[in-house]
């Protein structure tokens, strides 16, 4: 599959650096905001990827280990664990939900896979507004990871580190048997069983990696914004959200999800300050226009056309012909 | 006890318009397995035509739901020939997508014509009670009631009783091999899309006296919308009818012992039971 | 000891029984052929043998051990390989990445699994279409891929369901003549067909046929297919008669 080997190497690290050079050029607090969800978004689209873009497993309900994330800092923290801890605590607590939703909801195929996503996070999100512990409609807080007047800067780098990593581990993935076996299952379960795949099993392990990663971004994003409602960090926006970026920018490829934040996001924003109401209303366009028109993303249809570009099914029927049978 | 049957009774009344959601919910993704995740926002599209309706002039949403029914259907119709069409024949994925999209679209049009403030109508109906006996019955709901009890009968005699009815259970069971019958499928699946969408928008016109009106406002009702064809089993549109009722009757009786908060909640632990216990629903036949 | 053995193997699908107390063991190294028309059960045996679907009533043994309830990729991973009757590739992954995934049961280095596929390839005489696509081969370059993927996970057995129908006669002799050589390469095989075609005749050592899920009769080739219930089964009543 992908190899990151000559020029797309180089173009990955010069993404990264430039990436990471990006705040010496806006130190506008407002713009290194944008910035942040942007990488951060660019991270949950990959993380996601490798359920809903490998796997083929169209999870909407991937906030909820966002929102597990965002709530295991807060309440982690309020119980004198140290702050960097709790964040990878609460990315375990997450993985572990995953463990139990998975077991359950991977059972299902086709758009009831995809409607017990989002119940399991609408459960989680009407738990954390009813129960006292989780503050209710009120919220809690959530401590600064940073403080100072690189705050924002410091956590827009972290979103990077964290895409970036998340961008490895997709690299590996897609290179590695395991994510061959994410294939299979997404092309035919049936065929993935017949040649020794536990297909309920590498779904669970994809994403257990899945849940774990949103739920770091879950905690980094509580932490910027130091306050979290259910509403914010439950609701399905975000699941939406991460699922439209992946398959904009082209589910299953490396540099999708990315892409697919960058425009997206950065669209978004264009608008808001334009048109303020009608940014939802682009969204819905750009999704009509992309299923309609390049139902395999920006990068996946790219992709394809050079796939095909090299070899047609006339090519091979003249292949056969010459080879003998 | 008394209490406990007062909470049966409302959540019937309620159940009656979830029954109209989920039939055509149940028209629309069991007949035609089709993954419409913009039936709220249809919904809430039938409310807002209702209210125009009643704003602009004066007429009552429960006669007004009858026009905002019919506009619906004819952009459903509409919808299904531009944008659902192309789509039926790719994955749940796509469909999904999709129709997601077209909620968006929906919902943030919603918002640009009429803003993001709460409506309401006043209708004196929604405030007079009848009593029977130590139960109170709300006007306004025994009037949906009857309303909705129509149209929930009258679906179920045209998908039995009529040719075109016959089509469409035909359709469902075997899309292959009915265009064989002579069945335009085409045709017959527009109209069940554009069917389904008209009952989410009556359905929608008559909740406008009770509810709240805001542009996102349905969003609730699409997951209610299939966790009752869930209930009531794939396919099946009297399945559809009496998972609504089931489902209005258990968030009643859970917000009497539970509290409001956690009506929301029954409907998402009753969906992933179903799924997990009997997949095939209460009436159903097919496999989830 | 047989490789494979049915014992009174019952399937029912509501009030359908589509496998009747089916009986018939295959030894090590044999080609036999499940044989009969449509719908008598042959798929569904082979979805009973290979996991996918499990027996209400009987036992299934493979290499002396019982694999009634085993999952369909436990089965697979106790060297039961097997193709599907239309069939499944993985169709945005291109050949030689199909086959690999068959090689990864026994290696999780994709270097070593793309030089075992490479070798099946060449093996089913198909490695000029190591980087097509899969989606849009023709058939028998599918029915190969097929085979050649369930041959790259080193199977004891292989089921092939139906593998040479839809071929031209041409295709399917060089076909039948690869699957001839699969013992020697320690696979036995079970083959599914509808059609008693030339084909079968050539390359089977037994044949078994069921009708309505039951075995009807079982042995050498040139015999059954002379046997009258077989006859009747197959063309019908008035046949029997011409064979006496």
């Amino acid at each position: 599959m992908n190899s990151l080997r000559g020029w797309r190497l180089w173009t990955v690290l010069g993404f990264l650096v430039a990436s990471a050079g990006l705040p010496a050029l806006t130190p506008n607090d407002y713009l290194l905001q944008v910035l942040f969800r942007i990488a951060l978004f660019a991270a949950l689209g990959l993380a996601w990827n490798l359920v809903g873009g490998y796997a083929g497993q169209l999870s909407l309900g991937h906030v909820a280990y966002f929102g597990v994330g965002a709530y295991g800092l807060a309440l982690f923290t309020a119980h004198s664990v140290p702050k960097w801890i709790s964040v990878f605590l609460a990315a375990s607590v997450a993985a572990l939900f995953a463990a139990v939703i998975g077991s359950i909801v991977f059972r299902l195929r086709g758009p009831y896979f995809t409607l017990s996503t989002i119940a399991f996070a609408e459960v989680l999100r009407l738990t954390a507004t009813n129960l006292n512990i989780t503050g209710g409609a009120i919220g809690l807080t959530t401590p600064a990871l940073f403080t100072g007047s690189s705050f924002w800067t410091l956590f827009y780098l972290s979103a990077v580190i964290l895409a970036f990593i998340t961008f490895l581990v997709n690299y590996w993935v897609s290179r590695s048997r395991f994510g061959y076996y994410l294939l299979a299952i997404r092309e035919d379960e049936d065929t993935a069983s017949a040649v020794g795949i536990d297909t309920a099993g590498y779904k669970l392990r994809a994403l257990l990696i899945s849940a774990f990663v949103t739920a770091l971004g879950g905690a980094l994003y509580a932490s910027a914004f130091q306050f979290i409602v259910p509403d914010n960090v439950f609701t399905i926006d975000i699941s939406v959200q991460i699922a439209i970026i992946t398959m904009l920018g082209g589910a299953g490829t490396l540099p999708g999800p990315v892409l697919g934040s960058v425009l997206l996001l950065g669209a978004s924003e264009m608008f808001k300050s334009q048109f303020k109401e009608s940014h939802l209303l682009i969204y819905g366009l750009l999704i009509v226009v992309v299923v309609l028109f390049l139902p395999e993303g920006i990068v996946g249809g790219f992709e394809q056309r050079l796939r095909n570009r090299k070899k047609t099914p006339v090519d091979a029927a003249k292949a056969l012909a010459l080879g003998g049978d | 006890m008394t209490p406990f049957l007062q909470a049966c009774i409302n959540g019937l009344l309620t159940g009656a318009l979830y029954a109209l959601i989920g039939m055509g919910l149940a028209l629309i993704f069991g007949v035609m397995r089709i993954v419409n995740f913009a039936h709220g926002a249809f919904l809430m599209a039938g409310m807002y035509v209702t209210f125009l309706l009643f704003d602009k002039f004066r007429i009552n949403p429960y006669l007004g739901f009858l026009p905002a029914g019919i506009l619906l259907f004819a952009f459903g119709y509409l919808v299904y020939r531009l944008l659902i069409q192309p789509v039926r024949d790719k994955s749940d994925f796509m469909q999904i997508l999709m129709t997601t999209g077209i909620s968006l679209i929906l919902v943030s049009g919603a918002q640009l014509m009429f803003g993001a403030d709460y409506r309401q109508t006043s209708i004196e109906l929604v405030t007079s009670v009848l009593r029977f006996g130590p139960f109170t019955i709300n006007a306004a709901a025994l009037l949906s009631f009857v309303i909705a009890a129509f149209f929930i009968v009258g679906l179920q005699l045209f998908v039995t009783r009529t040719r075109t009815g016959e089509a469409l259970r035909a359709i469902a069971q075997n899309r292959e091999v009915a265009p064989l019958m002579g069945i335009n499928v085409t045709r017959i699946q527009g109209l069940s899309f554009a069917l389904g969408i008209a009952f989410a928008g009556i359905a929608g016109g008559l909740l406008l006296p009770a509810l709240y009106l805001f542009p996102t406002v349905g969003e609730d009702y699409t997951l209610k919308a299939f966790v009752i064809v869930v209930l009531g089993g794939m396919g099946s549109i009297e399945g559809a009818a009496a998972g609504g009722l089931a489902l209005g009757v258990a968030e009643s009786i859970t917000s009497l012992y539970l509290g409001n908060q956690w009506a929301l909640a029954i409907d998402f632990v009753l969906f992933l039971l179903m799924l997990s216990l009997k997949p095939s629903g209460i009436f159903g036949r097919q496999r989830a | 000891m047989p490789i494979l053995e049915l014992d009174n193997v019952t399937k029912r699908f509501g009030g359908l029984t589509a496998v009747k107390s089916v009986t018939f063991a295959l030894q090590a190294g044999e080609i036999v052929f499940i044989i009969g028309p449509n719908g008598a059960g042959k798929t569904s045996i082979f979805n009973l043998i290979s996991g996918f679907l499990h027996p209400d009533e009987g036992s299934i043994r493979f290499q002396g051990k019982d694999i009634s309830k085993l999952p369909a990729y436990q089965a697979a991973r106790r060297g039961i390989g097997r193709t599907f009757q239309i069939v499944k590739p993985l169709a945005s992954l291109s050949v030689l990445e199909n086959v690999m995934l068959g090689a990864f049961m026994h290696t999780s280095s994709t270097r070593k699994a793309e030089q075992e596929a490479k070798k099946i390839l060449a093996f089913l005489q198909m490695p000029h279409l190591e980087n097509f696509p899969a989606r849009g081969l023709p058939l028998a370059a599918l029915k190969r891929l097929e085979i050649a993927r369930a041959l790259a996970t080193m199977p004891k057995m292989i089921l092939l369901d139906e593998v040479v129908s839809g071929l031209t006669t041409s295709e399917a002799l060089a076909l039948a003549g690869l699957v001839k050589r699969l013992p020697e390469w320690g696979v036995s095989v079970v083959g599914g067909v509808e059609h008693v075609m030339q084909v079968v005749m050539k390359i089977a050592h037994r044949i078994v046929v069921l009708d309505h899920g039951a075995k009807i009769a079982e042995g050498q080739p040139e015999e059954v297919v002379k046997e009258p219930g077989v006859i009747e089964a197959y063309l019908g009543p008035r046949y029997k008669e011409l064979a006496r």
